[in-house]
């Protein structure tokens, strides 16, 4: 091997380790804490008398009518993850059952000293709601394909030049060829 | 089908009504292309389609001059050159994030590179290079990948004609 082979190993070795160290960094899917599946937060409230309702898995009428006024739909049931959070979930109607998962994750309640904080989950909400002031880009598309899902994009790419790479083994014109 | 003389670069078969027209195209394809790469961000487009659209520009050369006059303009040393530059580009600015997010390995999250003071234009800018990568890479690939299906088809005609 010459110098230059050995260098491109060390280069190529360095860059495939790199990639397996970052893809060990990306969060287990759904996982509600992992940066792009974070909630959106929509309001806080006084916490006093509502945990054990919510621990009970009865949702507060204060809290209905706070989500009411934001403009979003209710709740139809609490569940506790841990203590001093919940998960607030909506069934769909009989008729939308086959469409749609038929528990949908919605809000996500969490108390921060005196008050709870209350949530929104969803990643594709967040994607479409907050993506245009988080990157400064206008076009959806564009911010989805290069900066959420840029390792993706970065993924998709290296399959196009292994793609040129195959052709240019199989069909190079200079180089060995047997007589 | 074409004769092989049309394909050869001899001169032989042209027409001067292609060749112009190509002549007055190409770079207004090229500039069309850039166009796509660079407003990915503000309109439709992106570094996929502004690098086909680049790519198109040299399949049309080919198509008008044949292959031995595009393969003088345009190398196979320079485009095996670019087609991992690419790559490195859209890989680059990721290594560049977990440089700049000391600790925390960002990868790929466009906000920490320290372009301007704003996060979010960070990310903006971040995106408009990555898009770049991905144009040179596609537009290197499928130039490369058209070239070298055209060289074989001539190769193949000069052996039988030394028969």
């Amino acid at each position: 091997m010459n110098q230059l082979s050995i260098a491109a190993l060390v280069f190529v070795l360095f860059l495939g380790g790199l990639f397996v160290y970052v893809a060990e960094d990306i969060p287990a899917f759904g996982d509600p804490d992992s940066a792009p599946n974070r909630y959106v937060k929509l309001f806080d409230m006084d916490a006093t008398g509502l945990v054990e309702d919510l621990d009970q898995g009865v949702i507060p009428a204060s809290l209905n009518a706070k989500i009411e006024a934001v403009g979003l739909p209710l709740p139809s049931g609490v569940a506790k993850l841990k203590e001093g959070e919940w998960e607030a979930v909506i069934i769909p109607e009989e008729t939308k059952q086959h469409f749609y998962p038929k528990e949908q994750k919605y809000y996500f309640i969490a108390k921060e000293g005196d008050e709870l904080w209350v949530y929104r989950y969803s990643l594709y909400m967040r994607f479409v709601e907050e993506g245009a002031h988080e990157t400064e880009v206008p076009n959806m598309v564009t911010y989805i394909l290069a900066d959420y899902r840029s390792y993706d994009t970065l993924g998709e790419t290296t399959v196009i030049f292994t793609a040129g790479v195959a052709v240019l083994l199989l069909l190079r014109r200079t180089g060995k060829r047997p007589e | 089908m074409p004769s092989k003389d049309t394909d050869t670069g001899t001169g032989k078969g042209r027409s001067i009504i292609v060749e112009t027209v190509t002549r007055l195209m190409v770079p207004f394809i090229q500039l069309f292309a850039l166009y796509v790469i660079i407003h990915g961000a503000g309109g439709p487009g992106g570094g996929f389609q502004g690098g086909v659209i680049f790519a198109s520009s040299f399949v049309l050369y080919v198509v008008a001059f044949g292959i031995v006059k595009a393969g003088n303009r345009f190398s196979e040393r320079a485009n095996i050159v670019l087609f991992s530059t690419g790559v490195y580009l859209y890989a680059g600015v990721g290594l560049l994030c977990i440089l700049f997010s000391y600790g925390v390995a960002q990868f790929l999250n466009y906000g920490y590179i320290p372009l301007t003071h704003h996060f979010e234009e960070n990310r903006a800018l971040g995106m408009d290079l990555v898009e770049v990568g991905i144009g040179i890479t596609v537009m290197a690939v499928i130039t490369s990948i058209f070239f070298n299906l055209v060289w074989k088809r001539e190769e193949v005609g000069e052996r039988e004609g030394e028969d």
